[in-house]
Order: structure tokens, then C-alpha cells, then sequence
């Protein structure tokens, strides 16, 4: 079995490079939207078959076992290649949460099944009652012989339509604390009581849905971390969430969108916009110093902390001021939709303008997680 | 040894000397002292000034083969960013970092040989003279001649913003001859050499040197190492700067969260608002980011490997992040505060006029941005 972390950067580098290189159809390439399922399989799979879809698994849950710096360089290839982004659910979510909580049976029965994408995930968390304030979820899930029967109403349950397994929060006991009577169950999304219906949203997708629960039932051994404790499970899987959104990948994939457009708008060699892309640029340089020295931390041992908080804050507001500066030197193309050709080139600038505001708010809002940091960090008073 | 080892070893001496500097400061730190210090000649208290040379500070960056300890910037960041929390840092950077190694990367051996060991021991005090206009860097930007007489090479100009000026038994001074800028050593007491001040928004001085027909003592650099050592030798002075202003605005944050904490308005403690709350995380993360980019400046200074244009562009996006932040903070600071801070009995208006001075000092964010700017890496 290959061990990655054995390989030279220089080298585990040039080998994601060639392998993108080699097997990514062209016609996938640099998508500014996510692609549906269906369009995206033939690249998972082939990542699947080649072992490379799930970077930071163990290897002996048949991922990559990747150290930091070997992930970063293998987000930083894909990225550079624009590669689609596909369902992360499972890899990301699911699989990390039953390595971490889950029983051996969970695991037998399920990672496989990520692996090869047999399975496709996606996540109930939110209610339309429980956002930011996640912990008040209250779709119901009663006991039921070795069954969980469960009512209720989820909502921005991404790629529902492409799921068929879903990981929710649900309440198993109204009786404690808010936090402390919640579960993480596993169920079949395809089940007649589970009905989902698709949220068009200001930038024409409709990648969110809402799913209704209507007598769906879970089985008993498919809670992952013991019944009741599923807040705790949520958390684990919330810290990745987070420093994914605090990547600096998000800021200068932004930034290279912004020197399109100034090159395309005849702004580029303007002193105004050169001394606020230059300070955009510090912005995102000093991110990227910060995540390195969050993720080697990570690396030696500890779980996530608040850094990732941090990393969520300074990089989303970041990335929003990248394209509104893009908007304001756009001029009249900034007014357009869809993709728009300047000088004979195309560029599509309305929708990462509105695909920068959404990091703010998922995941808990970019205020949220201030009270967080000021709360448990800080250590101000309430 | 292997490399492992080694780095665990210079981990540890960092750890003892920021240790040590911790040390230092708790037990130093006085602000009535600082008050008084203000707008007066030399500027620093004596007794502090011989206990940070009794601990061998002056001597962090001189090499072994000179007398000194040979330790890398790592170390002496560490040293800065403590003394930064006390407002003792004058004038480490002006007097222990620029002249140590302007001189080391000049080329005159047998200057090196006779200067750094009685640096690196605290006998003679060495200050940088490069500047001459306000915002001129470099050292294409030399106006003061260099003219070789019979005896003596003399030298005629005006060199403005000299920090750690006050204490200094001589200047490396650039200036134009013939061939090219050079470096020149010269003692303080050299005929046509006067010395004026004007004085930083801390209350430090400022020197102003006026030199007419003044006789140099050596070449410290020829023309052949003049520039690239200079060039080096203030890239890594305005990363030293940068950690000590870093020690600044964590010394400014602590203290403004203790306010807080305890400060009651409205029969609760002011940091319980929510508003304040914002504000304060902002001031905290800005603080992570400046302590990220530090420690990778430091490192990437530290490399034997790095290019000058690398150094280059660290150094500016450093000072260019520290000079920021260290004003943002320690004006805010005093927005947390309210009131108070706007008096001279509150400690807070110490560290906003320390964090302005250094802010300007060594090329403000401003010019750090036009510079990280025109320093691209081809092809971006």
C-alpha cells in the first residue's frame, strides 16, 4: 500500500498534478457552479478506484491518511486544475463522523459504500426554527422496538435529489437540556415518509431542498455515538466544516477572478485598483500563513479549536470583499447576468458575486461564531 | 546531530530567552518611569539598560567567531515581542539588530573583527544612518558625498530619522563616493559631525546628523556590498520591528480585555455588550494573523536558502500587517476604553504613541504595500 507521507512534497505534488492531468475530462473542468451528481460520478469514481477520494481518512478505513501539509498540497492541486466540486457529504461528514463515533459494525457496513460512491449522502442539520441556533432542532425521533419513527421538517438539505442515505440531528428526549437530548442517526433518504422538495435560490440553483418527515423510520443501530449524543457527534464534524470554509483556496480563487476582470474592464494597471488588490492579496497571503500554522497545530494531535472560527471569519468576509471590488470595476458588465464576453473573452461575474455572500451564514454566521470566540476564547462575560 | 535535534535545540534556547525576556519585563515594566523618560536625552533608563546587556541581549545576533551568540532572528523575536508588552524594547532594533548586521554584511574583516565583539558586549553602541527625505529607503537615495583627502575619507551630508541615535558611540552612515555608495564607521565624536533631534510620537528621539567634511573611521562596506547588505539588514529590521509591535498589541489587548471584564456600566460588566464583543474578537483575530505572518517572516529571514526578492516581499508583507494592525488595535483600544484612555495617566496612550512610532518606522503599510506590489514574483 502507497504511503503518501513518505513521498517528498515536491513529488506527491507532481503525481496529483499528472493523475488530474491525465483522468479529469476536460468538459468538467473549471465550473464556476457545482455539478449535479450525475455530471460528476465518472471523476469520483475515478478517484475512488485509484484510492484517492477520501484524503484525510485513515488508511486503514481505505483513505489516503494524508498529514496536513500533504492535504493541503492535494486540495491546492485540485483546485489549480478546477476540479468540480462533487458531493462532500459523505467523505467529509458522514465517514469522519463513524471513524470517530461509530461502532464497527457502522463502519463495515457504510465506509465502503462512501468510498465507491454506492452511496450518496447528504445532511439534515438545519430546521427552519434552528439555523444558527442549531442545538433547538425539533423534528422528533421516538422509540419504537429497535426503530427510530421520526416527524419533522429539515431545511438547505444540500443535494437531497442526488441522496440516497441521509445523516440528520433529531430530538429523542424533550425533557433535558436542549443539547442533550439530541441523536445522529443514519437512514434510507428514498423511504416513503421522507419527502424533499427543491428551494430555487437567488443565483438560479436549486441545490438546496426542503425534506419532510413523515412517520420516516431509522433503525435503532443506525444512531452513531449512542443515543442522546448527537450534539456531540454534530461538533466534531462542525470544526471541519469550519476550517474548510477558512481555506484560503476560497479567497484566491476569488482573486483570480478579480484580475479577470480587471484585465477585461482595462483596470488592471490602475493605481487605485492595484493598491486595493494589493491589500486584498495581504488579506489573503496572511490567511494563508494562519491556516498553515492552524493546520500543523491540528496535525500534532489536537482536535480543532477556535481557530477555525477564526479562519472562518477572516476568510469569508475576505472573499466578499474580493467580489464586490470585482463588481465595482466591472461597470456595465457588472450589471449583467450569466456569462458575459468582454474583449472576447467570457466571464461570468453575478454569480460568484452571489456565491461569495452564503459562507457568511452557513455553518453558523460570521456573528455566531464571534459571540463564540468572545464567549469561550475571549472569555467575556455574558 | 540531525536536523530534528537541531531544531528542537534552537526551539529550546527560544523558549529560554522568551523565558527570560517574560521575566524581564514583569519585573521591569514601570510606566511612571516610561513617562518620565519622555522627550528627554538619552531616553532609557541607565540600570535598564545595563540589565538587558548583563543578560547578553546585545550579543543575540553577533556570530561566535565575533563574541557574540550567534542566535538566529527567531531569538531575537522572541526577546522583542516581550519587551514590546513592557515599552522596553528601545533600542533594540535600533542599536542591536540594524548596525550588527549592516556591518556583518559588509566587507571589511578586520572592522567586523574589532566593532562586533565590543557590540556584542555592550562597549560601543552603533546606530544606522541611511535615511535622508522623508520616505526615501535604499541606498540609491544617498545624497551625503564621500571624499577621500590625504588622510581621510570625509564625509558631508544630512541624515534624518537616526533611531537609537542617543546612546551611540558611532554611526554607519552611507554615502557616495567615486565608486559607488558605501557604508562608513564613524565615532560620534568626529570633528564636523554635530547631532539634533527631533522627537517621536512616543517621546524617543529622533536623530538628525549633520556631517561636514566629518573623517570616517573605516569602509564598513565597499560599494561591491553596500546595497544587498542594507537592503538585507532593513528587511530584517522591519521584521524585528514587527515583533516588537506585536508584543505592543497583545500587551494592548490584554489589558483592554481586563477593562472589560471589569469595567460596570448599566449594572453589567461593559464586556457583556455585544457590540464591544465584535469589536474586541475582530481585534483579537487581527492579532493571530499578525502572530502567522511573524513566525513565518522570522522563519523564512532565518533561511539560509532565501532570495533577496523573497526577503524582500516577507519583509513588506510583515510591516506592512504589523504597522496596521499595531495602530488599529491601540486605537481601538481606547475606543473600549472610553474616557480614560485619553489621559495621560492611563497606560493605553503609552502603547498607541509606541505603536505610531514604529508604525512609521522602517517604511509604514503604506509603503510596505507599494513595495510587496512592485516586488511580484514574475508572472502574477
Amino acid at each position: 500500500m502507497q504511503n503518501w507521507n513518505s513521498m517528498p512534497d515536491h513529488d506527491f505534488r507532481q503525481f496529483m498534478a499528472d493523475f488530474i492531468a491525465q483522468n479529469l475530462p476536460v468538459e468538467l473542468r473549471g465550473k464556476p457552479y457545482r455539478l449535479g451528481w450525475e455530471k460528476s460520478k465518472p471523476w469520483f469514481q475515478t478517484l475512488s478506484k485509484a484510492g484517492l477520494i477520501a484524503p484525510a481518512w485513515p488508511v486503514e478505513y481505505g483513505g489516503m491518511g494524508l498529514a496536513a501539509a500533504k492535504h493541503i498540497i492535494y486540495l491546492e492541486e485540485m483546485d489549480r486544475a478546477g476540479c468540480p466540486w462533487m458531493n462532500e457529504q459523505g467523505t467529509m461528514n458522514v465517514g469522519p463522523a463513524l471513524i470517530i463515533h461509530g461502532t464497527e459494525e457502522q463502519r463495515a457496513k457504510y465506509l465502503p459504500r462512501i468510498l465507491s460512491g454506492e452511496d450518496v449522502w447528504c445532511q439534515g442539520f438545519s430546521e427552519p426554527n434552528a439555523g444558527s441556533d442549531l442545538a433547538s432542532v425539533r423534528t422528533e425521533a421516538r422509540v419504537e422496538g429497535d426503530e427510530l419513527v421520526i416527524n419533522g421538517q429539515k431545511i438547505w438539505t444540500s443535494g437531497a435529489h442526488d441522496a440516497n442515505m441521509m445523516f440528520a440531528l433529531v430530538r429523542t428526549d424533550k425533557q433535558v437540556k436542549k443539547q442533550a437530548g439530541i441523536s445522529f442517526v443514519l437512514m434510507d433518504r428514498l423511504q416513503p415518509g421522507i419527502t424533499i422538495r427543491p428551494i430555487r435560490m437567488i443565483d438560479g440553483s436549486s441545490h438546496f431542498n426542503q425534506t419532510f418527515f413523515d412517520d420516516a423510520r431509522a433503525k435503532l443501530s443506525d444512531v452513531v455515538g449512542g443515543l442522546n449524543n448527537g450534539w456531540k457527534v454534530a461538533n466534531s464534524l462542525l470544526g471541519s466544516e469550519r476550517l474548510w470554509a477558512g481555506s484560503p483556496r476560497h479567497a484566491y480563487k476569488y482573486l483570480a477572478i478579480l484580475e479577470k476582470v480587471a484585465r477585461l474592464a482595462g483596470r488592471a494597471s490602475d493605481p487605485s485598483y492595484i493598491e486595493r488588490k494589493t491589500q486584498l492579496t495581504l488579506d489573503a497571503d496572511d490567511l494563508a500563513s494562519t491556516y498553515r500554522r492552524t493546520v500543523s497545530t491540528i496535525s500534532t494531535g489536537r482536535g480543532y479549536g477556535f481557530e477555525a472560527s477564526l479562519l472562518k471569519i477572516w476568510q469569508t468576509e475576505l472573499s466578499q470583499r474580493i467580489m464586490e471590488l470585482a463588481l465595482e470595476i466591472s461597470s456595465d458588465a457588472g450589471g449583467l447576468s450569466g456569462d458575459v464576453s468582454l474583449d472576447g473573452e467570457t466571464i461570468n461575474l453575478l454569480y460568484p458575486y452571489i456565491e461569495s455572500r452564503p459562507p457568511t451564514i452557513f455553518g453558523g454566521t460570521v456573528q455566531i461564531h464571534r459571540n463564540i470566540l468572545a464567549k469561550n476564547v475571549l472569555k467575556l462575560p455574558s | 546531530m540531525n536536523a530534528n535535534q537541531q531544531e528542537a535545540g534552537t526551539a529550546d534556547e527560544v523558549r529560554l530567552l522568551r523565558d527570560s525576556a517574560a521575566d524581564f519585563v514583569k519585573r521591569s515594566t514601570n510606566h511612571q518611569r516610561t513617562r518620565a523618560l519622555r522627550e528627554t536625552l538619552p531616553g532609557h533608563d541607565a540600570d535598564v539598560l545595563r540589565s538587558l546587556t548583563e543578560l547578553g541581549w546585545p550579543a543575540i545576533l553577533v556570530p561566535e567567531s565575533h563574541g557574540g551568540m550567534g542566535l538566529g532572528l527567531t531569538s531575537m523575536a522572541a526577546v522583542l515581542r516581550e519587551l514590546g508588552r513592557g515599552l522596553l524594547g528601545e533600542p533594540v532594533v535600533a542599536n542591536w539588530v540594524l548596525p550588527v548586521r549592516a556591518l556583518e554584511f559588509g566587507d571589511n574583516d578586520d572592522l567586523k573583527a574589532k566593532l562586533l565583539p565590543q557590540m556584542a558586549e555592550g562597549k560601543v553602541t552603533a546606530a544606522l544612518a541611511f535615511q535622508e527625505r522623508n520616505g526615501d529607503f535604499g541606498s540609491n537615495v544617498t545624497r551625503t558625498t564621500a571624499v577621500t583627502s590625504k588622510t581621510a575619507v570625509l564625509l558631508s551630508g544630512t541624515k534624518r530619522f537616526v533611531a537609537g541615535c542617543s546612546g551611540a558611540d558611532g554611526f554607519l552612515v552611507t554615502a557616495n563616493a567615486d565608486a559607488g555608495t558605501g557604508l562608513y564607521w564613524i565615532r560620534r565624536e568626529a570633528p564636523g559631525l554635530t547631532l539634533a533631534h527631533e522627537w517621536h510620537a512616543d517621546g524617543t528621539a529622533s536623530g538628525i546628523l549633520s556631517l561636514s567634511g566629518a573623517p570616517a573611521e573605516a569602509v564598513a562596506a565597499t560599494p561591491a556590498t553596500c546595497a544587498a547588505g542594507l537592503a538585507r539588514a532593513l528587511d530584517e529590521g522591519a521584521v524585528m520591528v514587527c515583533a516588537e509591535l506585536l508584543g505592543i498589541l497583545s500587551e494592548t489587548l490584554d489589558r483592554t480585555l481586563d477593562y472589560l471584564r471589569t469595567r460596570v456600566q448599566f449594572d453589567k460588566p461593559i464586556g457583556s455588550f455585544q457590540a464591544l464583543q465584535h469589536k474586541t474578537v475582530d481585534l483579537f483575530i487581527l492579532q493571530e494573523i499578525c502572530q502567522s505572518v511573524l513566525e513565518q517572516s522570522v522563519r523564512v529571514m532565518d533561511e539560509s536558502a532565501t532570495t533577496s526578492a523573497e526577503r524582500g516581499r516577507m519583509a513588506s508583507r510583515c510591516k506592512a500587517r504589523l504597522s496596521d494592525a499595531g495602530l488599529r488595535v491601540t486605537r481601538e483600544a481606547i475606543q473600549l476604553h472610553g474616557a480614560i484612555a485619553m489621559t495621560d495617566d492611563c497606560d493605553i496612550g503609552l502603547y498607541f504613541k509606541r505603536a505610531i512610532t514604529l508604525s512609521a518606522w522602517l517604511g509604514n503599510a503604506e509603503y510596505h504595500r507599494r513595495r510587496f506590489a512592485s516586488l511580484q514574483p514574475p508572472g502574477n
